[in-house]
């Protein structure tokens, strides 16, 4: 007998060759597999030969023509951003939401506004109040929304909260802010076989974060202790190039800024395979608006996105300005450019064009950015 | 019914170890010490419960060295005593006996050790018989529970006649057999305990030739002593085609073998009830004229090979074929039976005995397919299971490759899969310690992975502290893991110093494993293994916080102590079938199939788990085990 079970599959297939973003797809919704400090433990061996972790993985193999599909309507094209239905620049209008945010505060805001206005009643966000070991949290108020705010660069298994939090009988309707691995996980979610099994109707709502790679748990854990104590920590920061800086703020001692080439030793190197920047499977998706201070750059992808916007718009908790041509255009070009990188390192670990690990299914989409290169 | 009836010569229905018990008591001892161990355990446990009555001391004492260095220091003040160990407690009392066999004793001694053939509740099936051999020590073998009796109180009478240790050797059905036994003589008399200080025994350098040539000489005269005693006897023809020399339940089996076999006027048995040194004359006078022997003896090929020396030595011009353990004939591993000694004689005589009809076998065969394998289990409740399920899961987050050293106890099972096959070395009392202390220094050569030693509370006090502090003094890197349940669980409860009741139930000071530890600087953790999530964060920290030895100490009483307490459940458990996903993806039978409580049962017509109520013992740790809640606690 050669049967694989699904858990060995995913030992050996993303697990063990680093290709796990540690987005918690597989976790949450069973006690065979738990994320642990930036690892998926394996803590005991199912016996069934497939189940949702595996079917839910983004990273065994995906099929984004399928995905694109179910939730877009069309078919996935290289391109560079996503989908657009529209894109701007905005900012929130409460000064403590601002405060709270990483950049301009709309993630908070939109949260806020989701659970005010009752598209959903629960969002699943990321608590990285300990900058070292963020993790995913289940909220049904805007006080809890606002311990969510603010980036850590530190991956964290959101999904699994929110696997755990699609079970429970009093949550119906869910809002996600993820990054674009755990959107790609949802959307692969969503439209699976298995979708039913795990409620996925409740997601109603899934609020992207651009990224352009996360650091490893334990690694960068320790890289920081060395420096500074983890709890001191208020926010950290990666501020827009040419800095080339990591910057920790401390409550105690603050801003203390580290070569981002002393940082990059810990991304993830499952990130150096995403093709993704703008989290391009979302309703809207958020990220810095390099070069204008203190606002975020906003992508609006779906009807629902639309209406998050115009809600949060009407309730004055943000503020929206346009985005100037040439911001856009170079947000298209990292964006593409992220694309191109992690096909190069795909081909590089494989050694082959045509292996393309878990994007194999898409060759099409694939193939017209590898001939660019 | 009881060892301590006072009717001589009435016929009671004993076990063999409650036999030596009361052979004990017929020689008047005044002292028996013991640490437990299958299957000797008995023997002091039945004089525990008449000490009172008889005026005896009687202890569990902190291991089966001092035990028996308490049992010699009776018998250097002139009372008789008793010890009894199993075969893997008399390498720890070796030691001792190796040196008290040179400078003699005073008033009987005598060593009781249990052997288990088949190593049915030991690490190993060690034949302690070669240990007399080495020692020149009279070595006795009861064949039958009247023996057992009649011979423990014959060795105190040989162990004053030579002033030695007098070692009586059982074996598991021995022990834990029952048979008719005739009740003799109890004593009356007061006894006096002084140690004569003009006498010494003192084994010092220079002095241990004179003594080992004083009892090597003495050999002889322990077999004259051994005279015409009734323990050695013959029955069979007068010139037997094949002799049978056997011992122990040897007798037993061959002399069934014989009857099934009908060879009563052929094959003679000569039974042997001292086996070592072997009674020249008896021997002489029985082998004379013999040209085969088959010899049937448990475990080694001890009396076969001393047998086999003695023709050379004693029986001059007469020639031997021997059958036995070394010529295949009976099995040299493993314990012995009935069959065994058929199958030998049977083979030897060429009789053609077929005990079942072929077709018989076949459909045993067939049945046996349908026997589902079942492995050695915790009791449902048992506070192991919840213990190993925590390291298991610790050592799975810690990431690393954590080793587990495992020692004697009811979690040694920790081997098992009812202890997810955590423990993954199993030897000596004391000894998963001592090999994590070894294990946690090792990392100037490139070792990372987490140590971790298990050992219960009567083990800790056993040998693991002379490891324990072993660990701390050279600052190993390792976690002492102390299940503590409350007394000395896999051999029946017995106490031990850190509970606070002696082996009569007499109040004693408990020593406290924890403020020992401390005293040592050594950080302890205590844990509830019931509370499983607790358990396994403990162990998280305890595991990050590397570099000296550290000890958890995973502290929930024996579910079977608080049965026996007649206590509630903690717990009213119930599956809410409604719930319960059963097979599908999420949980995968996880109560069932990984977590594997007897109490747990999978429902084949519902496909849900159910509890078994027979044998739940309501501890609860279920229903946190369960991904779907569907496990419910109701408190009692």
């Amino acid at each position: 007998m050669n049967e694989c079970k699904a858990w060995e599959e995913l030992r050996d297939g993303v697990i063990e060759e680093n290709l796990c973003t540690y987005c918690g797809a597989c976790t949450g919704m069973c006690p065979y597999l738990v994320p642990y400090k930036g690892r998926i433990i394996i803590r005991d061996q199912c016996s069934l030969d497939n189940g949702r972790c595996r079917a839910f993985c983004p990273r065994v193999g995906v099929d984004l023509t399928h995905v694109h599909n179910s939730m877009f309507g069309s078919s996935y094209e290289s391109g560079d951003i996503g989908v657009v239905k529209d894109v701007f620049i905005s900012r929130a209008a409460d000064p403590k939401i601002l405060s709270a945010g990483q950049y301009g505060g709309v993630v908070t805001a939109l949260g806020v506004t989701a659970l005010e206005e009752g598209m959903v009643d629960s969002v699943v966000a990321t608590d990285s109040q300990d900058k070292c070991a963020p993790f995913g949290a289940i909220t049904s108020r805007r006080a809890d929304l606002f311990g969510c705010a603010g980036s850590s660069y530190v991956a964290a298994a959101t999904v699994d909260a929110f696997n755990r939090a699609v079970r429970e009988e009093h949550r119906h309707n869910l809002a996600v802010v993820c990054t674009p691995c755990q959107s790609l996980a949802l959307a692969n979610m969503t439209s699976s076989d298995l979708a039913e099994k795990n409620n996925m109707g409740k997601l109603k709502l899934v609020i992207g974060l651009f990224c352009t790679w996360a650091l490893s748990y334990e690694s960068f854990g320790l890289f920081l202790m060395e420096k500074v104590d983890p709890h001191d920590v208020v926010k950290v920061d990666i501020p827009p190039p040419p800095a080339e800086t990591f910057d920790v703020y401390t409550r105690t001692a603050g801003r203390l800024s580290l070569p981002l080439s002393d940082v990059r030793p810990f991304i993830r190197e499952a990130c150096t395979y995403c093709i993704d920047m703008t989290a391009e499977f979302t309703d809207v998706s958020v990220g810095a608006a390099e070069g204008i201070d203190g606002w975020n750059t906003v992508i609006v992808r779906s009807e629902r996105g639309l209406e998050l916007i115009d809600k949060a718009v009407k309730r004055g908790h943000i503020k929206i300005e346009t985005l100037p041509e040439k911001n856009l255009n170079h947000l298209k070009d990292a964006s593409r450019m992220k694309k191109k990188r992690a096909l190069k390192n795909i081909c590089r670990k494989t050694g082959s064009r045509n292996d393309l690990l878990y994007l194999r299914n898409c060759p099409t989409a694939m193939q017209i950015l590898l001939e660019e290169e | 019914m009881g060892i301590d009836m006072d009717k001589p010569g009435s016929t009671q229905l004993l076990m063999g170890n409650e036999a030596i018990a009361r052979g004990a008591l017929e020689a008047g001892i005044g002292v028996a010490a013991a640490y437990p161990g299958t299957p000797s355990s008995e023997v002091i446990g039945t004089l525990a419960e008449v000490a009172r009555k008889y005026g005896l001391y009687v202890e569990w004492s902190i291991n089966e060295k001092v035990a028996l260095e308490v049992a010699a220091a009776a018998s250097l003040s002139g009372v008789r005593a008793i010890t009894a160990m199993k075969q893997n407690g008399l390498n720890v009392a070796f030691d001792f006996l190796a040196n008290v066999a040179l400078t003699g004793t005073n008033k009987g001694l005598v060593l009781m050790v249990g052997d288990d053939p088949g190593g049915l509740s030991s690490t190993n099936e060690q034949d302690s018989r070669h240990i007399a051999r080495i020692l020149d020590l009279p070595l006795l073998e009861p064949a039958t529970f009247q023996e057992a009796k009649d011979m423990t109180k014959w060795a105190f009478q040989l162990s004053e006649e030579i002033s030695n240790v007098c070692i009586l050797r059982s074996v598991t059905r021995i022990s834990h057999g029952r048979g008719k036994v005739i009740l003799g003589d109890l004593p009356s008399m007061e006894k006096w305990a002084y140690f004569d200080t003009s006498k010494s025994y003192a084994g010092i350098a220079g002095l241990a030739t004179r003594y080992h040539k004083s009892i090597h000489e003495n050999q002889g005269s322990i077999a004259d002593l051994y005279g015409s005693t009734p323990f050695n006897s013959y029955s069979g023809p007068e010139r037997p085609d094949l002799l049978v020399v056997t011992c122990g339940s040897g007798w037993l089996y061959a002399t069934e073998a014989v009857k099934t076999l009908s060879l009563e006027q052929r094959v003679g048995v000569l039974k042997i009830g001292t086996t070592w040194p072997l009674p020249t004359q008896f021997l002489q006078q029985h082998l004379a004229g013999i040209d085969r022997i088959l010899v049937v003896e448990e475990v080694d090929p001890f009396l076969e090979t001393n047998l086999k020396e003695f023709v050379v030595d004693r029986m001059a011009g007469h020639s031997y074929r021997f059958f036995g353990k070394a010529s295949g004939h009976i099995p040299p591993y493993g314990e012995i039976n009935v069959d065994s000694a058929i199958d030998a004689l049977n083979n030897i005589m060429s009789i053609g005995y077929r005990p079942r009809e072929e077709a018989y076998e076949q459909k045993c065969r067939e049945a046996a397919q349908h026997v589902p394998p079942r492995g050695l289990q915790f009791c449902a409740g048992c506070p192991h299971r919840a213990t190993y399920w925590a390291i298991k899961d610790a050592l799975r987050m810690a990431g690393g490759n954590g080793v587990v050293a495992g020692d004697i106890g009811c979690y040694t099972m920790g081997i098992q899969a009812t202890g997810f096959s955590q423990v993954k070395t199993v030897h000596a009392m004391g000894s998963g310690m001592g090999l994590a202390s070894g294990l946690g220094k090792l990392e100037q050569f490139h070792f990372e992975q987490p140590v971790l030693a298990m050992c219960g509370d009567s083990t800790f006090f056993h040998a693991a502290i002379p490891a324990l502090l072993n660990a701390v003094h050279n600052e190993a890197d390792v976690v002492l893991v102390i299940v503590d349940n409350g007394g000395t669980a896999m051999t029946g409860f017995q106490p031990h110093p850190g509970v606070d009741r002696d082996a009569g139930g007499e109040i004693r000071p408990e020593i406290n494993i924890e403020k020992l530890c401390e005293s040592l600087g050594i950080a302890v953790t205590v844990v509830d293994p019931y509370d499983i999530e607790a358990t396994r964060n403990a162990f998280l920290e305890v595991l990050e916080n590397r570099g000296k030895a550290r000890v958890v100490m995973s502290r929930r009483e024996c579910a079977l102590i608080r049965a026996g307490k007649r206590l509630d459940p903690i717990a009213r458990v119930r599956v809410d079938g409604s719930k319960c996903y059963g097979d599908n993806c999420g949980c995968n039978r996880y109560c069932t199939r990984i977590f594997r409580c007897p109490g747990l049962i999978w429902d084949r017509e519902t496909l849900t788990a159910k509890i078994d109520e027979a044998v739940c013992s309501g501890c609860g740790v279920c229903v946190s085990i369960c991904p779907q809640s569907a496990i419910v606690g109701e408190t009692a």
